[in-house]
């Protein structure tokens, strides 16, 4: 059993995250941003339709790419130095600073009561067509898991492996990979609740949202 | 040559490395590129050895082009060099390169010639132009049963007239891919029955009832023609034929041997000598015919008849050009670095030699070495490489991006290559002999993160290096 | 007591008065009120007599002021009267126009949709001796006075689809249909079966529906209006508007606003002003047959006398009608207008009596009364710079394609067929024959022949390593297109806006726009393309044949700033209208083609584009050719033609349905952004639609929703797999295969001669 209070106490102590905004690409750098201290949003909407701050841009091949906010928070820092600069892959440009929302905070304290399923190798992973399809469809909570199922595709070097789930029968709670983004092996790639938890995941959701407040 | 030409080379691991010298030796600048994942590999830190900081660029990928054009134009690069796999035979980055605004040399054969041999059907249809023979095939969708069966028909009697052991036609759904829609088919009376349901699948799945018709052949010999043409595509010399029939399971190439036969050594039920004659004027003639201007490899099938039949051209320097480089001498001088050779007629140089200054010693082989499992359908060892040490010798050349000073973890995106090993020797016996003594000098050893050792194909390499060349 | 209803009532006619002129200043309005107020206070000190006199004459006033103030009403006043809660609603026709009637699926908000009623009703009268009941089918937008589950009479798809169930209800008991429209618009919601898709199967079956049908507007609004107004007799309530779009929204397109910003009053009145939506100038311009006159500034709900006007108009629509497709129509009408004469005053319709009962060839009159009706509709509305001789001859070869059609496709058929079976028989008894005599033989050879492999001749090895038959197919596939578009000659990338979620690499233009032909290589997306593409690289090589070219959209309605907008729109896209029709072929498939090209003011249909269309339509029918109508992209109707562009909606739509009726194969293709009036009529009725991938379908876009509604929508709300998946359209292809799946579309759907029967 997990102690739900002494976490949430944990991250109340320090309820933010800093959060690097990095160069996707090659390019040259132009900031919208001009002073931190900003406050930025993500992109937001009922379908998240409305695109997040601006941060910067970056150019390349004529290509003038918006570098914008992922989560809502205020710019900490950004580096003027490289305006008008061509500038590598995955160079830092801004940093920002994110308050936890008490959904975040929930998927924080999760992640410590739900079974979590790990990489065996580092790779790609991705869900088995049939799942992917479901997801998109009706959620990731539809989707019911019981050991032995097919579940995800490996892939690494050129090849593609099937890989069973392995671990108690329950519902997918969350899903900790992205697409085409390697995942090291051991780390979590789907988070599982199983049933007998579903009391606890149900505490933990009412807790965190009477006790949480989110920083504005 | 103007040494105001700077390289960008488009590629990673040791073929980066080959181009990074060839360049030296030429006198070019360079700028490498590499992706986070690909940090400590060897070709960046020969990149900033030789060239410095600037000459090394992150990329988010290998696979974006967009990147590569930016990082030409950023380092101030006049020419691409493509490597092999990633955009090397990529018709599109190649034609992108030369009508930008900014254009670049192409190191490679002209966009027009990559679309031409880089379609299979296409390549088909010159080579029978030309008289030459190619693998059977329907080379197009099939929709009239008649016709289907005509071709399979044929196919089998192929197969049988070659003296294959195993006959084997393949139906393919051609709006299909990814190894879906494929049926095979051993004997005629079940033809029709396979032809119908995949007809009828492909119809449901692609709406496309259109069937390839194609065959699997399992005996064969793999041989391949080295040729080299000037920017210009009007004079062609070739160095040679190799051997590629040693592979893995999944038809990839672990051994190649150059040159293609030995029939001075070795006795085969055909006249083999002829057939390397044969394969290397054909090649020739198709080169002359496009007016191919770059290196390339003509890929053959020999069968156990000693027929040949042209599978496809590979319009980009192969992984295994240094056995022919091993073997081949211009005006008595050797090896030849065919790399060089390739970036030299790119940049607008003349070949400065014919045919008939090209000569030829010896034989040489060349080693795959990679971290996998040859017992368990060549699976990929992925983990971290300890030590890794060969004892050198004038007839090796070991081509590795793996640094052998300090331990690697392999990366998982890319092909699992470690290093290439080319031995050379002047006959047979003395060039097996050789191989086999490198191998087993060779210390390669490791440790996966769920503490076991590391696999490789070294035994599988040193048996193999028992029958070369032999059909 | 009395005396305190009567200030009440003038109270209410005064706050009734201030509604409908707004925020204006007027003399009269002011006088009113002061007599009012002076009247309230000086009521105390008065005799009753006093009080009576002073009353009678205030009550005098206001009808004196309110005939004056009526005179001054502008067309923004008369859309405040229409949409006022006193305004009569359609119960209160029901009630007060028919003797006795039942609604049908309805009771207030239990109904599948309470902003569309529908009634059997009864005009019951007594001519001479006779009692004559006559039954009415009554369809038509139900305001209710402000209720708000009627939602302003803006009816959903299904409300609609529950009027066309009843049109066919009344068509099967021969009974006339009296529609009422009150309506701002239709609710723009995309579910099954489809605000566009609904209007546009409505007008399709209205076209050829065999009863009587008189309908009368009140408020008009665009497609929703539309969807029970395809009449024989349009009469309009003089206080009504019919228009094309609501004033704010034409004002919102006017002024570019964002969603959510407010526009200035005076644009709205303006607007109000220039797209002519009175009933004067609707009956001007043709589109209404007849107005009936309202009681000064409007017909209200207690307007008892205006009732039986509504009713002796209705009675007398329904049976003018009547007598001109009935026999004996000469001597039914002499008896009318002998009467007329008599009296010297306007006959009373309830004394006449014609039966409402017709017989089968009067009911086919019937329906190609109303094809005529429509057709002759907005002729003077678009531009036509042909001289006299072309347009004579333009007539004559269009009757010379019939006839040669009508031979070559009705009398040859018949005997044709004739022989073709003869000659089938023969074929299959030869072929019997053959098979019995030739099977021991073949069977024999194949046992020689199976087993073991045969031996291969040097010249068959050789044939083998040539085994399949190259056929050059020249040209169009292969990424080798014949027009490039000019978007593929600059040197830059393109994002593909999926490029998040299925990690598209930035696309190089000259290969996305040229090679690719605007389809993103990584996941699909389609960007879109200019039509010139689909010109080149669908039809046949140099096939097209362009005609009606010098058909040109113009301003009928002498809109402000309007012609410069037009010239403005032929210079930059060098043509005459935003509707292209031509002949061309597909594989040598002969069809015609009627083009909605989107950089030509979005793509809008007016008089110009309409006309062109219909005579699209009628060129595929007399050729007996194929018709695809290719949107490129359309917004819809163009609001500054007002009602000109509306009725191209039940005009193309019935030339459809007369072409589909007589065995044609009518095929529509969606490219982009296809919206409203176009997709709600004449596109939206085709049994086969499809749509490229890039294309958006819909009634209303996002923001017209979103201020209509009330409702955000998701972003692809609109996109051309949503429309598939609701039932909307037939199929998505993808932009390289377009040729040949039109190919495909034409061989399966069309038969033999791609055209029906």
């Amino acid at each position: 059993m997990i102690n739900v209070k002494e976490l949430l106490e944990e991250l109340k102590a320090s309820p933010y995250e800093l959060i690097d905004i990095v160069a996707p690409h090659t390019g040259v750098v132009e900031f919208a941003v001009k002073e931190p201290g900003l406050k930025v949003t993500g992109a937001h909407g009922a379908y998240r339709e409305k695109p997040g701050t601006l941060i910067a841009t970056l150019e390349r091949e004529r290509n003038k790419k918006p570098i914008r906010a992922t989560l809502t928070g205020v710019v900490e820092c950004f580096e003027a130095g490289l305006a008008g600069r061509f500038v590598e892959a995955g160079t830092k440009l801004a940093t920002i600073r994110h308050y936890l929302t008490s959904k975040e905070v929930v998927d924080l304290i999760l992640k410590k009561a739900l079974f979590l399923f790990p990489a065996p190798e580092r790779a790609k992973y991705y869900f088995i067509p049939e799942i992917d399809k479901k997801m998109r469809a009706s959620g990731k909570n539809a989707v019911e898991v019981r050991d032995g199922m097919e579940l995800l595709i490996m892939s690494r070097m050129k090849r593609e492996t099937s890989l069973p789930y392995k671990g108690p029968d329950g519902k997918i709670y969350a899903v900790y990979f992205k697409l085409g983004e390697n995942v090291d092996s051991g780390h979590p790639l789907i988070g599982v609740c199983p049933g007998d938890q579903l009391p606890l995941v149900q505490d933990v959701v009412n807790r965190v949202r009477s006790e949480w407040e989110e920083h504005e | 040559m103007s040494a105001a030409h700077k390289v960008l080379v488009a590629n990673r691991g040791e073929i980066a490395i080959r181009i990074i010298n060839a360049c030296r030796k030429l006198g070019l600048g360079f700028v490498a590129v590499h992706t986070r994942e690909d940090m400590h590999s060897g070709h960046v830190r020969h990149a900033r050895t030789h060239g410095g900081d600037g000459a090394v660029y992150r990329v988010s990928s290998y696979h974006d082009a967009n990147e590569l054009m930016a990082v030409a134009d950023a380092s101030g690069a006049t020419a691409i060099h493509p490597g092999y796999g990633f955009f090397a035979e990529d018709f599109r980055f190649a034609r992108r390169v030369v009508k930008r605004d900014r254009p670049l040399i192409w190191i490679g054969p002209s966009w027009g010639v990559i679309r031409e041999l880089g379609d299979k059907i296409n390549t088909k249809r010159l080579a029978r132009r030309l008289g030459v023979p190619t693998v059977p095939g329907s080379d197009r969708p099939i929709y009239d049963e008649m016709e289907a069966e005509e071709l399979a028909q044929s196919l089998f009697a192929f197969q049988a007239d070659q003296g294959f052991e195993r006959h084997l036609v393949l139906l393919k759904a051609s709006a299909g891919g990814g190894g879906m829609g494929i049926e095979e088919v051993e004997r005629m009376d079940t033809f029709r029955s396979t032809y119908r349901r995949l007809r009828n699948y492909a119809k449901r799945q692609f709406q496309d009832s259109g069937v390839l018709i194609e065959q699997r052949i399992f005996d064969f010999n793999h041989l391949e023609v080295q040729i080299l043409g000037n920017r210009r595509g009007d004079a062609h010399v070739h160095f040679g034929t190799r051997n590629c029939t040693i592979q893995s399971t999944g038809r990839q190439k672990r051994v190649e041997v150059a040159p293609g036969f030995a029939p001075g050594e070795l006795t085969y039920g055909f006249d083999a000598g002829k057939v390397l004659d044969d394969i290397v004027e054909y090649s020739l003639r198709i080169a002359k015919e496009v007016g191919y201007n770059s290196v390339g490899t003509w890929e053959w099938i020999v069968t156990p008849k000693g027929d040949p039949f042209l599978m496809e051209v590979n319009t980009r320097i192969q992984v295994e050009n240094g056995i022919s480089g091993a073997i081949s001498k211009i005006n008595d001088e050797g090896p030849v670095d065919l790399i060089k050779e390739q970036v030299r007629c790119a940049l607008g140089e003349e070949l400065g030699y014919s045919q008939d200054d090209v000569s030829f010693d010896g034989l040489s082989i060349e080693y795959r070495i990679i971290a996998e499992d040859p017992s368990n359908r060549f699976t990929p060892w992925v983990g971290r490489i300890d030590r890794f040490a060969w004892e050198e010798q004038p007839w090796l050349s070991v081509l590795t991006h793996v640094p052998t000073d300090e331990p690697y973890d392999i990366p998982t995106e890319f092909d699992p290559n470690l290093a290439l090993a080319i031995v050379k020797g002047k006959d047979l016996a003395e060039v097996k002999a050789r191989g086999v003594a490198f191998l087993d000098s060779l210390v390669l050893a490791g440790e996966d993160r769920a503490g076991q050792s590391l696999k490789s194909n070294v035994a599988f390499l040193r048996e193999k290096t028992a029958n070369i060349l032999e059909f | 007591m009395e005396l305190d209803n009567r200030i009440r009532k003038l109270q209410d006619r005064l706050s009734y008065i201030r509604d409908i002129f707004g925020d204006k200043e007027n003399a009269n309005i002011a006088l009113l009120q002061a007599r009012l107020d002076e009247f309230l206070t000086q009521e105390r000190g008065m005799s009753l007599a006093d009080q009576m006199r002073h009353m009678a004459q205030l009550e005098d006033l206001f009808l004196f002021l309110e005939k004056k103030l009526d005179a001054q009403l502008t067309p923004m006043d008369r859309v405040r009267i229409v949409r006022h809660p006193a305004r009569l609603c359609l119960k209160d026709i029901l009630e007060n126009v028919y003797d006795n009637y039942t609604e049908i699926g309805g009771q207030d908000e239990y109904s599948i949709d309470p902003s569309m009623l529908i009634a059997r009703a009864y005009i019951t009268r007594r001519v001479g001796k006779r009692v004559i009941n006559q039954p009415v089918m009554v369809i038509g937008q139900e305001k209710g006075h402000g209720q708000e589950f009627r939602n302003g009479g803006s009816v959903k798809p299904w409300g609609n689809a529950k009027a066309l169930h009843y049109m066919k209800v009344a068509e099967t008991e021969n009974i006339p249909i009296h529609s009422y429209v009150f309506t701002p618009g239709s609710y723009p919601i995309e579910d099954y079966p489809g605000a566009a898709q609904q209007i546009a199967k409505n007008l399709f079956e209205m076209a050829s529906l065999r009863v009587p049908f008189v309908s009368v507007i009140s408020e008009g609004g665009s497609g929703g209006a539309e969807a029970i107004a395809l009449s024989d007799m349009r009469l309009m309530l003089s206080h009504g508007y019919y228009s094309v779009i609501s004033p704010e929204g034409a004002a919102a397109i006017e002024a570019k606003t964002r969603q959510g910003e407010r526009v200035a009053p005076e644009l709205i009145a303006k607007c109000a002003r220039q797209l002519k939506i009175t009933a004067a100038d609707n009956l001007a311009m043709g589109y209404v047959d007849k107005v009936i006159d309202e009681p000064p500034l409007g017909a209200r709900v207690d307007h008892y006398d205006f009732y039986k006007t509504l009713r002796n108009e209705m009675i007398k629509a329904t049976n003018q009608v009547i007598l001109q497709v009935k026999g004996m129509k000469l001597f039914r009408s002499l008896a009318l207008s002998e009467r007329l004469a008599r009296k010297g005053q306007a006959v009373d319709a309830e004394e006449v009596f014609v039966s409402w009962n017709l017989s089968s060839k009067a009911r086919e009159n019937l329906v190609w009364k109303r094809h005529q009706k429509f057709r002759r509709l907005a002729q003077t509305a678009y531009m036509d710079t042909r001289t006299f001789g072309e347009k004579v001859v333009g007539r004559f070869q269009g009757l010379a394609w019939a006839m040669n059609s009508y031979f070559r496709y009705e009398f040859l058929r018949k005997h044709q067929r004739k022989i073709k079976r003869l000659q089938e028989e023969l074929e299959a008894e030869v072929h019997l024959v053959r098979n019995k005599v030739g099977k021991p033989i073949r069977a024999v050879m194949d046992k020689f022949a199976g087993g073991r492999p045969q031996t291969v001749s040097e010249e068959a090895k050789t044939s083998l390593t040539q085994l399949s038959k190259w056929d050059d197919k020249g040209g169009l596939s292969n990424g080798k297109w014949v027009y490039t578009s000019p978007k593929a000659k600059e040197d830059r990338t393109v994002t593909c806006p999926n490029a998040e979620t299925h990690g598209c690499l930035d696309l190089w233009a000259p290969d996305l726009f040229g090679e690719y032909a605007g389809v993103c290589g990584y996941c699909g997306h389609h960007f879109t393309m200019e039509y010139q593409w689909y010109l080149h690289n669908v039809f046949d090589q140099g096939s097209i044949f362009e005609f009606n070219g010098q058909i040109e959209s113009g301003n009928p309605l002498g809109y402000e700033g309007f012609d410069e907008r037009v010239a403005e729109a032929k210079k930059k896209t060098g043509l005459k209208s935003a509707c292209m029709t031509f002949e061309s072929r597909i594989e040598n498939l002969n069809l015609v083609v009627a083009m909605l090209v989107a950089p030509f003011r979005g793509g809008t249909v007016g008089a110009a584009e309409g006309e062109k269309f219909v005579r699209a339509v009628e060129r595929a029918r007399r050729k007996h050719y194929p018709l695809l109508a290719y949107v490129h992209g359309t917004a819809g109707i163009r609001i500054q033609e007002g009602t000109n562009g509306v009725i191209q909606m039940p005009r193309c739509t019935m030339a459809v349905q007369r072409y589909i009726a007589d065995g044609g194969l009518y095929l529509v293709l969606y490219d982009t952004n296809s919206y409203a009036g176009p997709v709600a009529s004449f596109l939206g009725c085709s049994p086969y639609q499809f749509s490229i991938r890039s294309a958006n379908i819909g009634f209303a876009g996002p923001g017209v929703i979103k201020e209509t509604t009330g409702v955000d929508i998701p972003p692809d709300y609109h996109q051309a797999h949503q429309a598939l998946s609701r039932g909307h359209i037939q199929g998505i292809w993808d932009r390289r295969e377009a040729r040949k799946n039109i190919t495909q579309a034409l061989l399966t759907m069309g038969g033999r001669n791609l055209y029906y029967r």
